[in-house]
């Protein structure tokens, strides 16, 4: 590249930028500066779910996956591929699928459904446990909550949205293809916040890949499958209010000194 | 020092062990709270309802259920600021919450 063999040279690209009198202009932010509105949109952003019956046009839809389309990837490899469901009964049946997968993992490994001292409690327990170890992130107490909470009915799945987007992954995604579906995933949550609708990420969408029949009808196929899923809608509510959250350790380097801020 | 000891890395909590799982409450002011059941619709661990005290609705945490995550979508929605929760949800072992400051609202720099 051009940049890089002047570089090679020991030439200043600032200079070289001068010399074309087109140099970019630096955006001055003046310091505890209002939220500009993308921050606003990005400070704004709930996890929404309980919508209003009313369908999402579908230009709007159309909006946001054109955002996620320039979401940036590594390697520009773009490993995504969108299926939106907008068809009421085919939505209750991606749950009514979902919740039975649910019921049947909850039964067999959250434990605290069986009484203390029961045999049945300490063999789901030690599967629990097994499992754990093999992949602990899956069983957080956190999705364990709500993974008994969707068997029980008193949560759903795909919250009973108008609108749901499946977003498929390229298994053949250059180097950790999950980050970009993420990357690309957020630009489509933003998006829609900045449209008035609300969104909300549904990861238990995965159990559909577990189907073949649900796959089939889906349209999902190797090298593809489904990673995450968005519901959209139109929010309950007006949840705008600005929250308090955790903060979090930044280690900060800078004029020979390592510092610790929150 | 490592930030999980040996012991912890191997230790999973008790799902159903409040002093090893513990999920916060929100706090409620009730002379604010109207009664109006929007957190209760919005919860996502579903852990709000409506109640009568001295004859006027208020919203409070169910006493039979745990899960509180801390997302704060019940202050989010509330017109009155009733409702908020002030910590963020933490585990024992493995799940340990780390390198977590206070909770803070946004902050302009």
């Amino acid at each position: 590249m051009a940049s890089d063999a002047a570089l090679q040279r020991g030439e200043d690209l600032e200079e070289i930028e001068a010399d074309t009198g087109r140099a970019g202009r630096i955006l001055e932010v003046s310091e505890g500066a209002e939220w500009n509105a993308v921050e606003r949109v990005m400070l704004e952003r709930r996890s929404i779910r309980r919508y209003k019956r009313r369908q999402v046009a579908p230009h709007l839809v159309r909006r946001m996956l054109e955002m996620g389309r320039y979401a940036p990837s590594q390697g520009n490899c773009q490993p995504w591929k969108f299926v939106v469901v907008r068809d009421a009964d085919l939505i209750a049946g991606m749950e009514k699928f979902c919740v039975a997968e649910c019921r049947k993992l909850s039964f067999d490994l959250d434990y605290t459904r069986y009484v203390r001292g029961s045999v049945k409690r300490f063999v789901i327990r030690a599967k629990a446990r097994l499992f754990n170890r093999l992949q602990p992130r899956m069983l957080h107490p956190v999705p364990v909550t709500v993974m008994s909470t969707i068997a029980d009915g008193r949560f759903a799945v795909f919250h009973r949205a108008p609108t749901v987007i499946l977003l498929l992954m390229d298994k053949r995604g250059v180097g950790t293809p999950e980050i970009d579906i993420g990357i690309c995933g957020t630009n489509i949550v933003l998006a829609a916040q900045s449209l008035g609708l609300g969104t909300c990420w549904v990861g238990f969408s995965k159990l559909l890949n577990q189907s073949r029949e649900w796959c089939a009808r889906l349209g999902v196929e190797p090298p593809f499958e489904i990673t995450e899923a968005i519901t959209v809608g139109y929010p309950i509510g007006e949840p705008t209010r600005l929250i308090a959250r955790d903060t979090h350790e930044i280690v900060w380097f800078e004029g020979g000194t390592k510092d610790i801020r929150y | 020092m490592a930030l999980l000891s040996k012991r912890e890395r191997r230790h999973f909590p008790e799902w159903d062990d409040p002093t090893e799982c513990v999920f916060r409450r929100v706090a409620i002011d009730l002379d604010a709270c109207d009664g109006c059941r929007l957190c209760t619709l919005v919860c996502p661990a579903n852990v709000l309802e409506i109640y009568k005290v001295d004859g006027k609705k208020k919203a409070r945490v169910k006493d039979s259920q745990r899960g509180c995550i801390s997302c704060n979508n019940c202050r989010a929605i509330c017109d009155t600021g009733a409702i908020a929760a002030t910590e963020s949800n933490d585990f024992v072992g493995y799940y340990r919450q780390l390198g977590r400051g206070p909770f803070e609202p946004p902050r302009k720099f």
